[in-house]
């Protein structure tokens, strides 16, 4: 079954997630900062990653995908491009027009809102891994 | 005058009139005298003088009317170049006059005071002593010419014993009382004449300060025109103003005006150092006459450097506190005078003022600022809790594997119901805080209407389609703008949608429809929901405010959303309206101006 990394450095937003998609049957591994994240990327190449957008820092989550989806040919996350990310927002925090899966703004596939709305988070799961199988 | 085109056009309006009347009055006298007086004029030639006096003066009102230009600077150089040929013209006929009314001994002699004293108003000096220089020699080169009886002589008093004109002492006498009379008529004239218009400047200046100066709040803006204003009123073209920091002990360089780098960067200035500002900050202007030997310059290299011969330092006085210094500054020593010093000090009596304007603004939006920010990391800080705790909540009561029973499901159903309220709450205070801070609201723009309402109920898709309600959206091809915020408009339609979506209840209708009608574009939102009862309507808009039947209701509402609403709509300038039957539906409709779609600028 589909291994699935949470990134969020909030404990209960990660035990939340992990109920409800290992609840639909996925595995889940946990990272509790970009930094830690980032790792676990490269030591368990999942097949989706769940980033919460504000962490520590403002940007931290933004930096994470940045980083991730980096274009430098040179970059050390080259291999991991494919993988579909999946971003928490908190509502209300980016006008809803400029936000988007956009290239140009953010290089994330989707995006769900906070609070959690479990079918809806396992139904964007499930489609964001169909498509990229 | 001094620059002003309209001053001098009023004067040479006035000149010519009164050049008609010389024109009438030469010939009539003429008339007079030899028909009625039998005075031995040469009344031909009279006559013939008052002709051509009136028909140059007829030339001169048409050569008048096609002096306008547009340009000042064109203007004035006209005007100046047409007083200019006047005088010549007056000076001629005047000339000629003299030697038909007798020359040396015209009675007529006098009237060139009316010229010099036109002329010292009209041009600026050196010219009236020119133009006495220019009459006293036609005078006198009539009187030799006539003595040489290379001219005629005409006796127009016949009292007056013949041959008088071929006297030298009688010669003499006349012209030299004529130039000293003329000499001191025009060097008076003028002293009044440079008061007049340095008081003209003064008064000038002063307004032109109180206007400019009081215009803006911004601070920047208001010391520069400061600065400006002063070194315009004192003719200089370098200013600087210094303010006082906080301890009071020091000044900074706010503005300066015509001064070099090197200048302006010599160093936070020291109060306690300064002997100068010192002075001026205790309340008196202070004038520096020679900046190479006043012992109280603080930094006296420098100002020779830059080419400064004389200072003056006027307070900023603001109520009750100074609150820095103005410096004019002069290339050239003892340029300033104590007439100077107390018109500075009425300028910078008028820029304190201002300037206490806008540093009151400054400081309120400063706390604006601050509040806004305030209340946006409070709400950021309140959401992420109850955020954590909804999500947990909402798994909670999805998870297959948990098995509760009805009653601690109730409960827990209760508990998320209550975060979901706060949520809302937290969401709903921060649109408001934000629609109540003067700073937070983005200035309007021309926004398209079609994609905030797309994205609106894109938004909502998740819950439409839980709740089978049967969603119809209908809108022109058409674009259209209107002058607005983006996030504004998305408040106003997220939250107007999202109402009709939450009371409706599951199998219902809603429709969304924009068109465009004379001149506004009208949103119409309707569903099948609840409806607000019609004693409830007039208090829809109220902060806090939930319907009756809303209340009963287990849907959560804060009562806040349409009191954003309203009052984001009026900021706007739009319209809102609602029509409700309780238990059929509502329907609100929103009108907004249309504004024609401009490429923004960025």
């Amino acid at each position: 079954m589909a291994k699935i990394l949470i990134i969020d450095d909030d404990p209960d937003m990660i035990l939340a997630l992990r109920l409800c998609l290992e609840d639909a049957g996925y595995e889940i591994i946990e990272a509790e900062s970009g930094n830690e994240g980032l790792e676990k990327v490269k030591s368990e190449n999942p097949d989706l990653i769940v980033l919460d957008v504000m962490m520590d820092t403002a940007t931290e989550g933004f930096q994470v995908a940045l980083t991730l989806r980096s274009t430098d040919p040179e970059s050390e996350y080259a291999p991991y491009h494919q993988i579909p990310i999946l971003m928490l927002t908190a509502i209300h925090t980016t006008t809803p027009l400029r936000f988007g899966p956009d290239e140009e703004y953010l290089p994330v596939d989707d995006f769900i809102e906070k609070p959690l709305n479990p079918d809806l988070l396992v139904q964007k799961v499930k489609s964001l891994l169909t498509a990229r199988t | 005058m001094g620059a002003e085109p309209g001053d001098i056009a009023n004067v040479t309006t006035r000149l010519i009139q009164i050049r008609w009347g010389a024109g009438i009055l030469v010939p009539l006298a003429t008339a007079v005298c030899v028909h009625l007086l039998d005075l031995p004029l040469p009344a031909h030639i009279l006559y013939l003088v008052g002709v051509c006096i009136l028909v140059y003066n007829a030339v001169l009102v048409w050569v008048a009317r096609r002096l306008y230009s547009p340009k000042p600077a064109l203007y004035l150089r006209r005007l100046q170049r047409f007083v200019l040929l006047q005088v010549a013209l007056d000076w001629l006929s005047m000339t000629v006059f003299l030697h038909l009314t007798g020359g040396v001994s015209s009675p007529a002699i006098p009237i060139y005071a009316i010229h010099m004293l036109s002329v010292t108003i009209l041009l600026p000096s050196p010219s009236p002593y020119i133009y006495t220089a220019l009459g006293v020699g036609a005078l006198a080169v009539i009187a030799v010419l006539e003595r040489m009886a290379i001219l005629p002589h005409y006796t127009v008093i016949p009292i007056l014993p013949p041959g008088l004109q071929l006297d030298p002492i009688y010669i003499l006498a006349q012209i030299a009382f004529f130039t000293m009379a003329a000499t001191a008529t025009v060097h008076l004239a003028t002293l009044v004449m440079t008061r007049l218009r340095e008081h003209e400047r003064q008064v000038t200046a002063l307004l032109e300060t109180t206007q400019t100066v009081s215009s803006t709040l911004s601070l920047p803006e208001v010391l520069e025109r400061l600065a400006i204003s002063a070194a315009k009123a004192l003719a200089t073209s370098r200013a600087s103003i210094r303010l006082l920091d906080e301890t009071g002990e020091h000044l900074h360089m706010a503005v300066a005006l015509g001064l070099s780098e090197e200048y302006q960067t010599k160093g936070l200035v020291d109060v306690s150092r300064s002997p100068l500002d010192q002075e001026a900050l205790s309340g008196n202007v202070v004038i520096v006459k020679q900046t190479a030997t006043d012992q109280r310059i603080q930094y006296p290299k420098q100002v020779i450097k830059e080419g400064i011969g004389s200072i003056l330092v006027a307070p900023i006085i603001g109520r009750g506190r100074p609150l820095g210094v103005l410096r004019v500054y002069a290339d050239q020593p003892d340029r300033f005078t104590s007439g100077d010093a107390d018109f500075v000090l009425a300028i910078a009596r008028q820029g304190a003022v201002a300037l206490e304007n806008a540093l009151a603004h400054e400081t309120l939006q400063h706390a604006d600022k601050e509040r806004a920010q305030f209340v946006r990391t409070i709400t950021h800080e309140l959401r992420a809790p109850v955020s954590g705790a909804q999500s947990l909540l909402r798994v909670l009561l999805k998870l297959r594997k948990v098995k509760l029973n009805p009653q601690q499901r109730d409960i827990l159903a209760r508990v998320e119901a209550r975060f979901d309220f706060l949520a809302a709450l937290i969401n709903d205070l921060l649109a408001l805080a934000a629609s109540k801070t003067a700073g937070f609201q983005k200035a309007p723009e021309p926004v398209a209407l079609q994609p905030i309402l797309g994205e609106c109920i894109d938004q909502l898709a998740h819950e439409i389609s839980e709740k089978r309600i049967s969603m119809a959206y209908e809108a022109p091809d058409t674009m259209l703008t209107v002058c607005a915020s983006a996030e504004g408009l998305a408040q106003i339609f997220s939250n107007l949608i999202g109402n009709a979506v939450k009371y409706t209840p599951p199998g219902g209708e809603l429709t969304v429809h924009l068109t465009q009608r004379t001149g506004s574009a009208v949103i119409t939102i309707s569903d099948t929901g609840i409806g607000i009862p019609a004693k409830d309507l007039p208090h829809l808009w109220e902060e806090f405010f939930r319907a009756s039947n809303a209340r009963r209701s287990q849907i959560v509402g804060t009562g806040l959303g349409l009191s954003i609403v309203k009052r984001l709509v009026d900021s706007f300038g739009g319209l809102i309206s609602v029509q409700s039957v309780e238990g059929k539906g509502t329907t609100f409709t929103v009108s907004l101006l249309v504004t024609p779609f401009d490429k923004p600028t960025s």
